[in-house]
């Protein structure tokens, strides 16, 4: 396995103070950098609550960055290389991280590192995503210029993220036939994800 | 409520109790059209009653047609164009109900209490039971107002090989770009959770309109 990490300054430096906090405070930590890995425009901690990380950590305001840039980091390369947890382990003590956290991160990644994975690998580039899908059937009897009809359609809505974070509606109509229609591309693609497995 | 204090019109089931196939209040253009006929000869009244009929089909007339028919005529333009409005309603009463549900007896015999010439009768009664009446059903049993349809659906499925926070994805995705009837067009990934789902709603949709189609209240004629 590919060298995860080098022993840099700014690593050595941040795997000082990482050593010096509180094993639970630590985890805590590193549980909440395991849950927000994956997202584009979070950061694991607010601004808010990095300030009184330098309170109960007591660093100050850079080393509290350097922790969790670092954290943030040694997760990002596991996961970058699906490293095993023993590897992980293995490098972190070689760069120096103490016995108890390095504990911590193999009991960690140990049990997340497959939902941490599976996260990651959802993310992309495209935007627009589709979100949810609503859909009413109805059965139409009369309109302006005819009474007496029996005529069943769908109306289905598509759900559909949007760049500005709002969503968009896709909202189309199908009688009987357009819709088997519908139906069958969707088969027909089904069977295309079918043949990849 | 007293059987004695209901109108008489239930026990009656005689023609003169039935309500004529355009209402119960006669329109104005229909009463209008009745009392011009007289001075309308015979190709005049088919000319007018033809175009009525492809109005119907579609939406348009010539701008003079109405000013020709004035001009070969002699009839004044307001009364031209009174007589037509009055067939269009005649026509569009008539086609919005299934010819099962008004049979040509009933058809003529309301056209007859207008007191009609019974030969403009005839000339209705071939127009909405003749051989276009198919023709006619089927234009008009299209839904007239409606959502957008899905006019194209281009797709194609993408397996992502690794990403800036992974060496190894290996993950598919289906990418749709889906054009509307409007002119619309909208590009959508969708992730396989949500694949699933549109695949599965739609399928069940599917399923429940061949079971609505199935069912007995479809196959009532009215």
């Amino acid at each position: 396995m590919a060298l995860l990490f080098s022993e840099t300054t700014s690593i050595k430096k941040a795997v000082a103070k990482i050593n010096s906090i509180e094993n639970p405070k630590y985890a805590r930590i590193l549980s909440r950098i395991l849950q927000k890995i994956h997202l584009k425009d979070e950061r694991p901690f607010s601004a808010e609550e990095e300030e009184k990380l330098q309170g109960v950590l007591n660093l100050d305001s850079s080393d509290v960055s350097l922790v969790l840039e670092t954290t943030a980091f040694f997760v990002e390369q596991a996961a970058y290389h699906l490293a095993k947890p023993a590897v992980l382990s293995q490098q972190l003590k070689n760069i120096g991280l103490n016995e108890e956290k390095v504990t911590l991160f193999e009991k960690s990644w140990t049990s997340q590192a497959k939902d941490v994975v599976e996260r990651l690998r959802k993310k992309t580039l495209i935007p627009n995503q589709l979100q949810e899908v609503n859909w009413r059937m109805n059965l139409q009897m009369a309109q302006a210029d005819r009474t007496k009809m029996k005529t069943p359609n769908a109306m289905f809505e598509l759900v559909v993220s949007q760049d500005d974070g709002g969503k968009d509606r896709i909202q189309m109509e199908f009688n009987h036939e357009q819709l088997y229609q519908f139906y069958s591309q969707l088969e027909t693609i089904q069977s295309q994800l079918d043949a990849l497995t | 409520m007293s059987s004695h204090g209901r109108p008489q019109m239930n026990s009656k089931l005689g023609d003169e109790s039935r309500t004529p196939f355009w209402g119960i209040k006669t329109p104005l253009e229909i009463k209008v059209m009745a009392k011009s006929l007289k001075d309308v000869k015979k190709p005049t009244f088919r000319k007018l009653l033809k175009a009525a009929v492809s109005y119907i089909e579609s939406p348009e007339i010539p701008s003079d047609f109405l000013d020709a028919i004035n001009g070969e005529t002699n009839i004044p333009s307001e009364t031209v164009a009174s007589i037509f409005s009055g067939i269009l309603s005649i026509l569009k009463a008539a086609f919005r109900v299934p010819p099962t549900s008004l049979r040509q007896e009933a058809f003529k015999s309301d056209l007859k209490s207008l007191r009609m010439p019974e030969e403009f009768i005839e000339d209705l009664t071939s127009a909405v039971y003749g051989a276009k009446r198919n023709a006619i059903d089927e234009t008009l049993s299209n839904p007239s107002s409606k959502l957008p349809g899905l006019e194209r659906l281009r797709w194609r499925v993408d397996v992502a090989i690794s990403n800036s926070a992974l060496s190894r994805v290996l993950e598919p995705t289906v990418f749709m770009e889906i054009t509307l009837s409007d002119g619309s067009m909208k590009k959508v990934e969708v992730p396989m959770t949500k694949f699933h789902e549109l695949r599965y709603n739609v399928s069940s949709v599917l399923k429940e309109m061949e079971e609505l189609e199935k069912r007995s209240i479809l196959k009532i004629q009215d």
